[in-house]
């Protein structure tokens, strides 16, 4: 059935967990833009059809007509579905940019398409342009602020940091009362976390 | 479908700003004033930090991007530093420790605020940055937001072009049009606009209909 295969790839984003991203699936992608080249040609082919029959292409209503139109609705349900699917999954990715930072993790690139990688990288550089513009630093506080200062738990050895006016050296395994706004950057990198007894 | 009074917020916020140049004229300039413009200026705070609050519950509620408050923007920037330049005095003085913390939470609370309420318009520009750069909701961003939304804009349609239409054939490649028969724009992604919003009643309305 006519563009089947593309309403594949939007159930698969639709299925998909609330700001899950799945792996980029490459392989009905390109079978879909394949079919989109197929239909064209039958689309084409029908087109000539009709005019090697000397009939006017704008009024004729015959099966090579109708032919012709379901090869181009098809084909533009094709291209509404690839947009869809592209356009969503950026939605998705650019999100990241404000969930975990400049920085992707290697087991989320490997989902990532070519384009896509590149479009988190110009995209994450567009959003640095603004905020430096801007000389305030939007991708802390995403929260509201209870208390000004948070206990953190140090998950992984950062080693000797300079806070507000002093040097303390963060340990794996460490504890410490600091300001949340100096805690929230290694918090989004996964190497703190807010410590509740 | 109701929309939160936006006019209202631009006009109490200068009618704020008008009383504000007339009782206390080159506010920020001076520092160590005396005692009582020193609490005419924590007022000041106080007033813009509400409209501050109302600009940004309207801008989260509402589903279009809004009028940016430039004014109401580049005051509370101005008194946010102000705030941190009394803390970093009290830290300095060695002020009692409750009093620096309670200054630092208000500091903290109003940054909140504000990155907030510039973030959640950000995230709307992300979001239908090509309808709104191709309606009237384009005079409605700040000169920065403009800036971010074309270079956005112009990301977006790289990667949309590379992945998807410089592989489809001829007549297909437009990304506004589903093909080069549609007489119109049909691929534009736009702001949903029928759909529930939070209001809150300014004014008692006896009867109002809804639905």
């Amino acid at each position: 059935m006519y563009g089947r295969r593309a309403s594949q790839l939007l159930r698969e984003l639709a299925s998909c967990e609330d700001g899950q991203l799945t792996v980029f699936n490459n392989d009905i992608f390109e079978q879909v833009i394949r079919e989109c080249n197929e239909h064209n040609l039958q689309l084409q082919s029908l087109i000539r059809k009709i005019e090697d029959a000397n009939l006017d292409i704008q009024t004729t209503r015959n099966a090579d007509h109708f032919g012709a139109v379901i090869h181009h609705l098809s084909l533009s349900r094709n291209k509404r579905c690839l947009m869809g699917y592209i356009y969503n999954r950026a939605e998705l990715i650019q999100s990241l940019r404000w969930k975990i930072g400049p920085v992707l993790p290697q087991e989320i690139q490997e989902k990532l398409s070519y384009s896509e990688e590149e479009y988190f990288k110009n995209h994450s550089t567009a959003l640095e342009s603004y905020i430096s513009d801007l000389d305030l630093d939007l991708t802390v506080d995403m929260v509201p602020p209870k208390d000004p200062y948070i206990r953190v738990k140090v998950l992984d050895d950062i080693g000797e940091v300079c806070l507000g006016d002093h040097a303390i050296s963060l340990i794996q395994h460490s504890l410490h009362f600091i300001r949340r706004t100096d805690a929230e950057p290694f918090i989004s990198q996964g190497l703190m976390e807010e410590f509740i007894e | 479908m109701v929309k939160p009074s936006n006019d209202a917020v631009i006009g109490l916020g200068a009618a704020i700003q008008r009383v504000k140049e007339m009782e206390s004229p080159g506010r920020s300039g001076v520092r160590g004033q005396s005692e009582e413009e020193e609490a005419m200026a924590a007022m000041d705070v106080a007033s813009d930090v509400v409209l501050l609050k109302k600009v940004w519950r309207n801008e989260k509620a509402a589903p279009e991007v809004l009028h940016f408050e430039a004014g109401l923007i580049q005051r509370a920037r101005e008194q946010i530093q102000l705030l941190e330049e009394t803390v970093e005095e009290l830290i300095e003085i060695r002020s009692d420790d409750i009093v620096v913390s309670l200054y630092q939470m208000d500091l903290d609370r109003a940054l909140f605020l504000l990155r907030s309420y510039l973030r959640i318009r950000l995230q709307k520009i992300e979001k239908h940055m090509l309808h709104i750069y191709r309606t009237h909701l384009w005079n409605r961003l700040s000169e920065q937001e403009q800036r971010f939304a074309k270079r956005c804009l112009d990301i977006m349609e790289g990667h949309l072009e590379r992945s998807v239409l410089s592989r489809l054939p001829y007549g297909y490649q437009s990304m506004l049009k589903q093909s080069i028969s549609s007489e119109e724009d049909d691929m534009v992604p736009q702001t949903q606009l029928d759909t529930f919003i939070f209001c809150k009643a300014k004014e008692q309305y006896w009867s109002f209909p809804v639905g």
